[in-house]
């Protein structure tokens, strides 16, 4: 897709989701969630597996700083510098945490996990893993995912933001899929 | 969860965008760390006694640190949004620099040579920039932490551009203090105080403007 492309399709649809058109805004974040995964992959083949983590951080970060885009500057301008910085930061998380990797073979082997298998099967436990959340996570996951009420209902019995339940949900649905990965590994 | 479910849930009742929020975010933390400087200088140092307020050089200093204030707050306020159109606002602090160095300048040369020393580094230039950024800190925290809400895509043009803001309000506040009559010591010395603040916020900015 041109870029002046992207910015005429996108401009009108995100002018009127400013405004508070809820269809708008989620047609509009669509079309920036596929843009940004096209341009996200060109610059980190070096991590395929977080591109969508990424292409989710950008979105919620586009959300919640959607009160710092300026009318005078293209939306697509915006949207790209805050794309830009999300990359940097994982840039430089990953040139941070590269060196804390150890190989499997400087370990002793009662160092390797495995050894006592009775404990994995309950690691695994949804509920048990949910208790290792921060509690605000853990409530806004249970209320949605589980109990199955909206993302509105869930900030009237939280008495959290809507906006703010939402980043709970999203960092907390993040870190289970960490902790599962994590634990499967 | 997958990208449509999170684009979903944070469309619905997103309502309209907030208006205002680099205002609403600066404005306070400039007004809490201001006092906070002013109460620093005061409770520290004391106010300068009346007789000084009547003088043309006080007022000098405060036109000076203010107009700097107003300018480096709207350069921060530009820099806490993504795509910062700088222009106007650094020109603005170009020019109120300019204005003080012309009378900086001015001065120093329409004094006879055996005072111009007095001049440029009156009784108190060794203290006086080391004075402006200690006060200044308290600005310096508060605007960093107000930007750290925002969203600064270049953090160390936002840090230093709140060093800066943070430094003309501690010479403001300083400026109720300080005993020198010169507008050269006050081009010269005064500006280091408030370039050290801006240099301290430019090494801080990418530390700490993380979001």
């Amino acid at each position: 897709m041109h870029s002046d492309d992207f910015e005429s399709r996108l401009a009108p649809l995100w002018r009127s989701a400013q405004s508070g058109d809820e269809a708008a805004y989620r047609a509009a974040l669509a079309l920036m969630a596929t843009r940004l995964r096209s341009w996200l992959r060109r610059r980190m083949s070096s991590w395929p597996d977080e591109l969508e983590d990424l292409v989710q951080e950008t979105l919620l970060a586009l959300h919640l700083q959607r009160g710092t885009h300026d009318a005078a500057v293209p939306v697509s301008a915006w949207m790209f510098a805050i794309a830009r910085h999300k990359l940097i930061d994982l840039w430089r998380r990953r040139g941070r945490h590269a060196e804390l990797h150890t190989s499997l073979d400087d370990l002793d082997e009662d160092q390797l996990p495995g050894r006592d298998d009775s404990a994995a099967p309950a690691r695994r436990d949804l509920l048990l893993l949910l208790e290792s959340l921060p509690t605000a996570q853990r409530d806004a996951i249970v209320l949605t995912k589980v109990e199955g009420l909206s993302v509105a209902e869930a900030a009237e019995r939280t008495g959290a933001s809507i906006s703010a339940l939402k980043v709970q949900v999203h960092r907390g649905l993040k870190k289970l899929a960490d902790l599962i990965r994590s634990d499967a590994a | 969860m997958n990208t449509d479910q999170l684009i979903s849930m944070l469309a619905s009742q997103a309502g309209a965008a907030p208006r205002a929020v680099v205002a609403r975010r600066l404005g306070p933390a400039l007004a809490l760390g201001g006092l906070l400087s002013v109460l620093l200088v005061l409770s520290t140092l004391g106010a300068y006694s009346g007789s000084l307020l009547g003088t043309p050089a006080v007022w000098m200093k405060l036109a000076y640190a203010g107009a700097l204030a107003a300018a480096a707050v709207a350069l921060t306020a530009r820099l806490a949004r993504p795509v910062a159109r700088l222009a106007i606002p650094l020109r603005a602090l170009v020019g109120v620099l300019a204005v003080m160095a012309a009378l900086g300048a001015g001065a120093w040369a329409a004094a006879p040579v055996e005072s111009r020393e007095a001049l440029l580094m009156g009784r108190t230039w060794s203290s006086c920039p080391w004075i402006v950024l200690g006060v200044s800190l308290p600005t310096l925290a508060a605007l960093l932490w107000a930007l750290r809400g925002l969203a600064p895509t270049r953090p160390a043009l936002a840090g230093a551009a709140a060093g800066l803001s943070a430094g003309a309000v501690g010479a403001l506040a300083y400026a109720l203090h300080c005993p020198e009559l010169s507008p050269t010591f006050v081009a010269v010395w005064y500006s280091a105080g408030i370039a050290m603040a801006g240099g301290l916020g430019a090494v801080l900015g990418p530390r700490l403007l993380r979001w």
